[in-house]
C-alpha cells in the first residue's frame, strides 16, 4: 500500500483505525533529510502496509495542525493507534533501523 | 606500502552481486569516487545507504567549494550525483551492516543483500555527536536540533542557543540569524575554530550573544518543548532562556561496520595511510569517516578521487 498525502484537518480521522498502527510524517518541501526519507516510508509502505498505515502531512500547508502536535523539527514521525500518539521519531531514519523498530512497535501494539 | 591483493580476473558476466569495488556511502567523498571508477571503467557498486548526499546535503550555504560563490549542499550534491550516473555509476539504496574478508574477497553484507568485491572504498561520512546532557534526548524534535536547515522556519522570531564554534556551528548559526530575534553562541574555547571570514561575521551580527569558555549543562523544558539552558561559564551557572537548542559539537564517523576489516582510531575514524589507504590493502577510505582531520566537502571529493584512482592503479598492475 502506498504511502498517501493527506490535509491536516483529517489526522484525528485517519487515525483512529485499531486493527492498524498509523504512521504520519510531518515533512516540508525544504527539508533535506524529509526528502531523504521520502523514499524509505515509501518503501516500508510496500513491506509493512497490512500493519501500518503510511501518511504525510505538509507542515507549511498545515502549521496548526503541526504546533497542535508539538512539531518543532522535521521530518517528525508520529504514530498512532486508536487515535492515540505511541510513539515519535524525528529526524532522518535508515531503513533498516526504521524497520526495526516499527516490527517491535507493532508487535508489542498489535501483538 | 604492501600492495599484495588477491584480484580476481573479470568484471564483465559475474553475478550481479559480484563487483571489482564497493563504494560504501552517498556524500561528496563517494560521489566523487563513483565519478572517477565508472569513468575509469571499473566494474562497481554504490551503496548509499538511504542517505543521499550525506551531511553536506543538510548544509545550506556551502561558500568555499572552488566554481561556486554560494550554493545549497542539497544542490551541489544533487549536482554530483547527476554527473555520476551521467559517467556510467551504479547505485543502490541499501546499507551496509558489516564488512569481512571472506575467500581473499571482501564480503559486504547490506540490508538487503550480499556483494562480494575486490575492493571496498569506505566513504560513509559521519554523524553529528552529542552531549549527553540532561534534557537533550528528551527534548530531540520539541527545540533540540542538530539541523538548521532542517529547524530554522520554527524558530522565526524567537530565541535559539547555538552550541559549538567550528565551521557547522558558525555555518548554521549564520543561516539561523536570518530568521531568529536573538542567537546565544556557547563555545567552550575563548575564540571560534571556524574560517575567520565566517567567524567575524556571526560575531559581529546584533542578533548574536557570545559566551566564551563556557560549557552547557542542562537542558530545561516544561514537557511540551525547551524552555531554557543551564550553562557553566567563567562567571558561574547562567540559566538562560530559549526556545531552541542547535549543538555542533563534532561528529562521529560512521565506521562501525568496518571495525574488523581496517583500524580505527579511538574516536573511531578510519585510520588512513597515505591519504586514502587503510591497514587493509584492499580498503581505501575518503572524507569524513577518515583521521584526515581537515572535514571539507572540497577534500572529500579530493579523498574519493584519489581512492578510485589507487583501486584502478591496482588493476592495472594485477592485469600486465
Amino acid at each position: 500500500m502506498a504511502m498517501r498525502q493527506i490535509p491536516g484537518n483529517k489526522i484525528a480521522e485517519e487515525t483512529k483505525d485499531f486493527h492498524k498502527m498509523t504512521l504520519v510524517d510531518f515533512s516540508a518541501t525544504w527539508c533535506g533529510p524529509c526528502k531523504m526519507l521520502h523514499p524509505v516510508l515509501e518503501s516500508l509502505s510496500g513491506e509493512l502496509g497490512d500493519r501500518i498505515n503510511f501518511l504525510t502531512v505538509d507542515i507549511d500547508q498545515n502549521p496548526s495542525e503541526a504546533n497542535q502536535f508539538g512539531v518543532r523539527g522535521v521530518p517528525t514521525m508520529i504514530i498512532f493507534y486508536a487515535g492515540k500518539e505511541i510513539e515519535r521519531m524525528v529526524g532522518f531514519r535508515d531503513k533498516s533501523s526504521l524497520k526495526k523498530d516499527l516490527e517491535a512497535l507493532a508487535v508489542r501494539t498489535l501483538g | 606500502m604492501d600492495f599484495h591483493v588477491n584480484v580476481v580476473q573479470g568484471g564483465e558476466g559475474q553475478n550481479e552481486s559480484e563487483y571489482r569495488l564497493v563504494i560504501a556511502g552517498g556524500g561528496p567523498a563517494a560521489l566523487s569516487a563513483a565519478i572517477y571508477a565508472a569513468r575509469y571503467g571499473i566494474s562497481h557498486v554504490v551503496l548509499e545507504s538511504w542517505k543521499p548526499g550525506g551531511q553536506a546535503a543538510l548544509t545550506a550555504e556551502i561558500e568555499n567549494y572552488p566554481g561556486f560563490s554560494r550554493v545549497s549542499g542539497a544542490d551541489l550534491t544533487d549536482a554530483m550525483k547527476k554527473q555520476a550516473l551521467e559517467a556510467g555509476a551504479v547505485f543502490r539504496m541499501e546499507t551496509v551492516e558489516t564488512a569481512s574478508e571472506k575467500n581473499g574477497r571482501i564480503l559486504v553484507k547490506t540490508d538487503s543483500g550480499e556483494y562480494y568485491s575486490d575492493f571496498l572504498i569506505i566513504a560513509t561520512g559521519a554523524a553529528p555527536a552529542t552531549l549527553g546532557v540532561p534534557g537533550e534526548e528528551e527534548y530531540y524534535g520539541r527545540g533540540v536540533s542538530f539541523c538548521a536547515t532542517c529547524d530554522a522556519p520554527f524558530f522565526k522570531n524567537k530565541r535559539v542557543i547555538v552550541v559549538g564554534g567550528g565551521d557547522s556551528a558558525v555555518k548554521e548559526a549564520l543561516h539561523l540569524t536570518q530568521v531568529v530575534a536573538e542567537l546565544g553562541l556557547v563555545h567552550r574555547r575563548d575564540q571560534l575554530r571556524a574560517e575567520p571570514y565566517l567567524a567575524e561575521k556571526l560575531i559581529s551580527n546584533k542578533k548574536v550573544t557570545t559566551y566564551w569558555n563556557s560549557r552547557l549543562l542542562e537542558i530545561t523544558g516544561d514537557g511540551q518543548g525547551v524552555t531554557g539552558a543551564v550553562i557553566d561559564t567563567p562567571e558561574g551557572q547562567k540559566n538562560l532562556e530559549t526556545d531552541g537548542i542547535f549543538l555542533y559539537v563534532g561528529t562521529k564517523p560512521a565506521s562501525e561496520p568496518f571495525e574488523t576489516l581496517v583500524e580505527l582510531d579511538s574516536q573511531g575514524a578510519v585510520v588512513t595511510r597515505g591519504i586514502v589507504g587503510t591497514s587493509n590493502p584492499a580498503v581505501f577510505a575518503a572524507g569524513d569517516v577518515t583521521n584526515n582531520g581537515f572535514r571539507q566537502v572540497v577534500t572529500a571529493v579530493s579523498d574519493g578521487a584519489r581512492a578510485s584512482a589507487a583501486v584502478f592503479d591496482l588493476i592495472q598492475h594485477s592485469e600486465r
